[in-house]
């Protein structure tokens, strides 16, 4: 297949072309030569319960070793990057959130921070704080999610249902302070949707109360665990190297014994000031991860800890009117809503003010033109905006980085050799969501 | 891989970053906005620029983290009709040519800098824009230059398996590029044919029919 063939207007790869990658539909006398030959192609996904959601992956077998994997992906793409450019700014953010469904506030802090250096603007401290709060909250959710899945992939039922009992919790919290579960849009350029209730620091209290012994039940259900230490150790090793070459990151990366990660390379949002270890090990395998997953919980916990101490007061928006969203909550006759006093100032009293509301939320707000790229450390590794302005009140462009898109490369080196049944495991590892990688 | 120097010089400012690159290759442009350095390059050098970034004793950027793709269409271009009500002018751009970027995002694991690579090819109607493939360098660029292709229709020389990542393999365009419309794009899959939702017939509009769509 040469690049010249397809510069032809049918630009994709023809089926006949493709043939050895992608599953055709065969005779019986086909596939029996095909066994004859000692490989058989077969197709794993994308509707299946081990594959994390619409995975596809082609494997070819020799007898249940697996000797090649190409994944395929793309059953989810929603064409999310694209939309944004036809956006305001503000808009951006309700999209990307929706990107990596187990780590929204992560997508929404990534992109909130690559539109706030481009307007050369900073959240106030507060909005920093409260959205390490909330980061760290997201990464033990998704860990969670991860060891329940994982566990249920492995045959662990019980794990399944406790990680997603724990994981509701948090889910609660995340409705209290911004109105949803998942899809939270309350990350916003310039700070934050609006200020967090009054029992917030209570009911992350409460959470941290009860999750480090929760937690530690869970690892002694697996950490000495037979069948799971057979199935995990030694499965889907990927040392220092083969991560940098496949662009590995996040746990991978830490498990293979590389202290690697953004929030202390390059810190954001003020994480220089919280004192936390990047749990690492060595081993390189699908156990080890799951030792640093539940270190990285266990860290989570004190970062929050000490965040929650240390909450300063002051706005979650800034102060620039010209930014800043025009979202003032109050209570009214009618329950809460938007601020009866800020409906009377627009309505009644000011014009000016008015027209300003209006074209703030119509039109949004001119950003400067040029281009960032902001990297954060999500729950799977690091996730990068790459956010091209050209001066005007939408993106350019917003291509994002996604780390189980880049992971996912790394899946057929890690399972050669292995059986089908140990590549449930890797996957399982790996942790990929696939709206994240999708997009 | 070459194996990676042991011997690392810590963090780089943007502007070391830039004589570090500049005192190899002098004549390649370069900026820094926002804290970013920036090296412009010449597509048939990407994969010289490349190696000397990785291998470097004081660059040793030894990810790439991120290829991205910018599509700046030639001609004048409105980017998006603005809402009339608001008086604000429509957002037009005019470029002689018209260029696609690749911007190649590096990072260093070991000395924690970064470095944005963009390569800017010509638009050109009559072939599609062809950059050198990374995958020989850096095996990750493999996914990410497939999605540039995908979706900005770069033609990236000596990749493997240069096939759609994301869209269905059959699909006709390359969505990501400005001249391809965000919505009202006739759907045609596997011999299936679907108008844009507001061309659509629903039989609520058809006199004794049920509530679905009947057809385009």
């Amino acid at each position: 297949m040469s690049v010249d063939e397809r510069a032809d207007g049918a630009a994709y790869a023809t089926p006949d072309e493709a043939d050895d990658i992608w599953v055709q539909g065969a005779d019986w006398e086909e596939i029996e030569d095909a066994v004859s030959e000692g490989r058989l192609t077969v197709n794993l996904g994308p509707q299946h319960p081990s594959t994390h959601g619409v995975l596809r992956l082609v494997l070819e077998l020799e007898g249940e070793t697996v000797h090649r994997v190409q994944p395929v992906i793309g059953y989810l793409h929603t064409g999310i990057e694209k939309n944004t450019e036809y956006r305001t700014w503000i808009q951006g953010t309700t999209f990307v959130t929706r990107m990596d469904y187990l780590s929204p506030l992560f997508n929404e802090t990534a992109y909130s921070l690559a539109v706030e250096k481009l307007l050369g603007i900073e959240a106030p401290e507060r909005a920093q704080a409260v959205r390490v709060i909330l980061m760290e909250f997201n990464r033990i959710a998704s860990h969670l999610v991860w060891l329940a899945t994982t566990g249920m992939e492995l045959g662990a039922i019980s794990v399944m249902i406790y990680g997603f009992r724990e994981r509701e919790s948090i889910l609660d919290l995340f409705e209290a302070q911004s109105g949803l579960r998942m899809n939270h849009g309350y990350i916003r350029p310039g700070g934050l949707g609006a200020d967090v209730t009054d029992d917030f620091e209570e009911m992350c209290r409460a959470i941290l109360g009860f999750l480090p012994e929760h937690i530690a039940e869970y690892e002694d259900m697996l950490e000495q665990n037979p069948i799971f230490m057979e199935r995990t150790r030694g499965v889907g090793v990927l040392d220092v190297e083969a991560c940098k070459r496949y662009g590995v990151t996040g746990p991978l990366l830490r498990s293979a014994g590389m202290a690697r990660d953004t929030r202390t390379s390059d810190p954001y949002c003020g994480y220089e000031q919280y004192d936390f270890e990047v749990p690492t090990r060595t081993e390189a395998d699908s156990y080890a991860r799951f030792l640093v997953r539940m270190g990285e919980i266990r860290q989570s916990m004190r970062i929050i800890d000490q965040a929650l101490d240390r909450l300063p007061g002051g706005p979650v928006m800034v102060a620039d009117k010209k930014i800043a969203w025009p979202a003032q909550l109050g209570i009214g006759g009618d329950g809460i809503g938007n601020d009866p006093t800020y409906i009377r100032h627009i309505m009644g009293e000011s014009m000016e003010a008015l027209i300003h509301h209006f074209k703030l939320v119509t039109e949004g707000f001119a950003v400067p033109p040029g281009q960032v790229y902001v990297p954060v450390e999500s729950a799977r590794g690091e996730l990068g905006y790459h956010v091209v302005s050209n001066g005007t009140t939408k993106p350019y462009r917003v291509h994002v980085r996604d780390p189980s898109f880049v992971n996912l490369q790394s899946v057929e080196h890690m399972s050669r050799g292995h059986l089908v049944a140990d590549l449930i495991a890797i996957i399982a590892s790996l942790d990929p969501v696939i709206g994240g990688a999708d997009r | 891989m070459s194996e990676p120097a042991t011997t690392t010089t810590g963090r780089l400012d943007p502007e070391e970053l830039e004589r570090r690159v500049q005192a190899r290759f002098p004549d390649l442009a370069a900026n820094i906005a926002y804290g970013e350095l920036t090296v412009f390059v010449p597509p048939e050098r990407l994969l010289d620029v490349l190696a000397f970034c990785r291998d470097d004793d004081a660059l040793l950027f030894d990810l790439l983290s991120d290829v991205s793709g910018v599509h700046w269409p030639g001609g004048e271009h409105v980017v998006e009709p603005q809402l009339s009500t608001t008086g604000w002018p429509p957002n037009r751009l005019t470029r002689d040519r018209g260029t696609v970027e690749v911007a190649y995002h590096l990072a260093s694991l070991v000395n924690d800098h970064r470095l944005r690579l963009v390569v800017a090819v010509d638009d050109d109607p009559d072939g599609p824009p062809t950059v050198p493939s990374a995958t020989g360098l850096f095996p990750t660029a493999d996914f990410h230059e497939r999605e540039v292709y995908d979706f900005f229709g770069v033609h990236f020389e000596g990749h493997p398996n240069l096939v759609r990542i994301l869209m269905p393999d059959e699909w006709i365009g390359h969505p990501g590029r400005k001249d391809y419309p965000l919505g009202g794009v006739d759907t045609e899959y596997h011999g299936a044919f679907i108008p844009p939702p507001d061309e659509r017939v629903w039989s609520r509009d058809v006199p004794g029919a049920g509530g679905g769509k009947v057809g385009p």
